[in-house]
């Protein structure tokens, strides 16, 4: 990666996170908190935001069916819980029916995100808490739904070493959901690290940021791709 | 902070002859007891001599400015004692009263008006709430409330060693104290820093770096600034062993993520030892029972172990217990088979080398086999002591560790009162279980990994296959 492209994604994270604490936010919408977490490299599910059924339509077709739908917006932290998300969606009719569903809601959105579906059995999550002595902390685990029930975490005070997220992956009980798993091939331990690596720094480099949640992390064909993501800010929270 | 551990003089603010006073008996051990030949001075309200330490209204009266002053008066009083020592030119104070941060609002109120004073005057702090200093080298000992003519002092005194120990608890620092009595390693310095205002652990763990410590054990009870602590800890070539307590409730309650609801301060602090190489104790006896293995035996550079045992039963019992903490049986080579048959009396050459009634010349022979031999890198003796030639031949294993540079950590399955008596008698480090054993092997190679990954022995001296993560999993989850 080139210099001039880091200072780039430097600069386009700056901005979502000014942005946010100016308008007195307590989170990112989905889709900020993903392009934040995409610079720091964990790769993220390509979505687009979309703000008409006729966009969202097209786009679906561009990014390739099934997609999934989601009401994107800063407030919405329980996407699931309050009915805003539509998945597995094969063709424009599902689609445009998936629009007007979420749209009559009726709850304030910045937009609906059109996002791929993106398919595997191994679901981890990656997080960023503040701990009051140690400071900014990564954490790696199982995710998905079992994620509070399993509690199969592992943490590290940032900044990461790379030595460093290599052990803490492997320290989780499962780790062995890690290798190679019922025909799919065994996860690319390089990206994980580097998105571990990535996560710690913007805690060290960005105080705005209290916690960050990416869950689920979904292995799809050994590729962990975040499907989903929520950055907490700090301001407000005192 | 030398001065706070070797003070040519000394004041104690507190100390008057009225019953019960704590002061007064920080006065009799050093008078009486240590022999401490520096002026000790006393401040108390009657300006009155205590066990013939001249006593004064006021600090500000001294005829000199002490080295150190030691502050055992109600709390209240603390501050304006602070301000006539600044005035004075005092630069250490000990303040081993109590009644501050830790009891509510008006304490810490004190507590952050004495560190105000004390840092626009360049003083150093240790306390509140703690006992000071204790230093066998320097013959100084500003704990009170000691009997000195217990045994268990004496011994400290008269036999100086290398671990030092920083406590943040007084009932801990006796348990250590008495326990090292009947074991075989000496205290260089303890400290008990209490509500660590000033003075914490990080610039501790950074003094001992330069001094004779040769392991440092601490007992804490919060950690009053991570990552200082986890600078102090990975520049640290002495291991450093923490038992810590408060492992509370996990999750803060206003956490908005999963990630925060789950995070709780014990396994950050896990996870942050780990990071900085420092070795999280399972018990508080570990305090006392693991530092021989540092100060008495080359560390554990690979994980494959060889036990030799005289009686098969332990041998299974310890084979379980090492699977379990990580490390490897060894698979002993053809070769060191071949040599083992010749030594005779060998029930079994495979690993655990198990032996019948045999005479002394056997034992030395197969520490030497099973030392000697590439694939060991280190032994577990499980030798029960059914003669008195058994004590002699482990004597020897002490050179033979020295030489071939590989550890062995010693069990007697015997009563445990006995292997006591052995160990202080012969000055053999022996452990007092079957577990003890393999823990400290453990945590000796555990040690010797942080100090490969730290940067301060090269990959090299690493034995056993790094690829194999699994094992390397399994080995630091025992261990910690």
């Amino acid at each position: 990666m080139t210099k001039g492209n880091i200072l780039k994604k430097e600069k386009i994270t700056g901005e979502i996170l000014s942005k946010a604490v100016q308008e007195g936010s307590q989170a990112l919408s989905e889709y900020e908190s993903k392009r934040i977490v995409a610079n720091a490299n964990v790769p993220v599910t390509r979505e687009v935001l979309v703000h008409s059924r006729e966009e969202a339509v097209s786009q679906a077709a561009r990014i390739g069916f099934p997609v999934v739908l989601k009401g994107s917006d800063p407030a919405l932290t329980h996407k699931t819980e309050m009915g805003m998300v539509r998945v597995n969606l094969k063709n424009d009719q599902d689609v445009a029916r998936a629009y007007d569903e979420l749209m009559d809601k009726g709850i304030h959105m910045e937009g609906i995100l059109v996002q791929e579906m993106v398919k595997g059995n191994r679901e981890f999550v990656i997080g960023l808490t503040r701990d009051p002595q140690f400071g900014p902390c990564v954490m790696f685990g199982i995710g998905g739904i079992f994620t509070e029930a399993l509690k199969d975490v592992s943490f590290r005070v940032a900044p990461l070493t790379e030595e460093d997220a290599q052990e803490m992956i492997y320290e989780i009980k499962a780790s062995r959901l890690l290798d190679a798993f019922r025909g799919e091939s065994a996860v690319d331990e390089k990206v994980l690290v580097k998105a571990l690596v990535g996560i710690g720094e913007l805690g060290m480099r960005y105080d705005e940021i209290a916690e960050i949640d990416i869950n689920p992390l979904i292995i799809t064909e050994g590729k962990p791709v975040a499907v989903d993501a929520l950055v907490i800010l700090k301001t407000n929270r005192a | 902070m030398e001065k706070f551990f070797n003070p040519k003089s000394v004041v104690i603010v507190g100390a008057s002859n009225s019953s019960f006073n704590l002061g007064s008996t920080i006065c009799n051990m050093l008078k009486d007891y240590l022999h401490y030949t520096g002026p000790v001075y006393t401040v108390n309200s009657k300006a009155e001599t205590v066990n013939g330490c001249p006593g004064f209204s006021s600090v500000l009266d001294l005829p000199q400015t002490p080295d150190m002053a030691i502050i055992i008066v109600a709390a209240r009083h603390v501050p304006g004692i602070i301000k006539d020592c600044a005035k004075k030119g005092i630069k250490r104070i000990v303040i081993e009263s109590a009644g501050f941060a830790e009891d509510g609002q008006n304490g810490a109120a004190m507590q952050r008006e004495i560190d105000e004073v004390a840092r626009e005057n360049g003083m150093r702090i240790m306390g509140p709430n703690c006992l000071g200093t204790l230093s066998t080298r320097d013959k100084f000992c500003s704990f009170y409330g000691v009997n000195p003519s217990l045994v268990e002092m004496n011994q400290i005194f008269e036999t100086p060693g290398n671990i030092s120990y920083i406590i943040q608890s007084g009932g801990v620092v006796v348990l250590v104290m008495e326990s090292l009595y009947y074991d075989l390693v000496g205290i260089n310095k303890v400290v008990s820093i209490g509500n660590k205002s000033d003075v914490d652990e990080a610039d501790l763990i950074d003094y001992f770096q330069k001094d004779e410590t040769e392991v440092i054990g601490i007992y804490l009870e919060n950690v009053a600034d991570g990552r200082k602590l986890m600078e102090a800890a990975q520049k640290s070539r002495k291991p450093i062993l923490i038992y810590k307590v408060g492992r509370t409730p996990e999750g803060a309650m206003a956490a908005m993520s999963h990630t925060a609801g789950m995070a709780s301060n014990d396994l950050i602090f896990e996870s942050a030892c780990k990071q900085a190489g420092i070795i999280r104790l399972n018990s508080i006896n570990e305090l006392h029972s693991l530092p021989k293995m540092f100060t008495e035996m080359p560390i554990l550079k690979g994980n494959r172990v060889a036990m030799f045992t005289n009686s098969g039963a332990f041998g299974s019992i310890a084979a379980d217990l090492l699977v379990d903490a990580g490390l490897q049986m060894v698979r002993l080579s053809g070769q060191t088979q071949d040599k083992l048959k010749k030594a005779g009396q060998v029930f079994n050459v495979k690993n655990p080398v198990d032996i019948g009634p045999a005479p002394p010349q056997t034992y030395l022979d197969i520490f030497e086999i099973l030392l000697g031999a590439d694939e060991v890198d280190g032994l577990l003796p499980l030798l029960s002591v059914w003669q008195t030639f058994v004590i002699d031949t482990l004597q020897e294993l002490l050179k033979m560790c020295k030489h071939y540079d590989k550890p062995a950590a010693i069990y007697t399955p015997n009563a445990v009162a006995k292997s006591i008596a052995i160990r202080a008698k012969h000055r053999i480090p022996i452990f007092e279980t079957p577990e003890q054993s393999v823990r400290a092997l453990s945590v000796s190679h555990m040690f010797c990994e942080s100090l490969r990954k730290r940067g301060f022995i090269g990959d090299h001296e690493k034995f056993e296959n790094t690829d194999n993560r699994r094992i390397m999993k399994g080995t630091m989850e025992a261990a910690l």
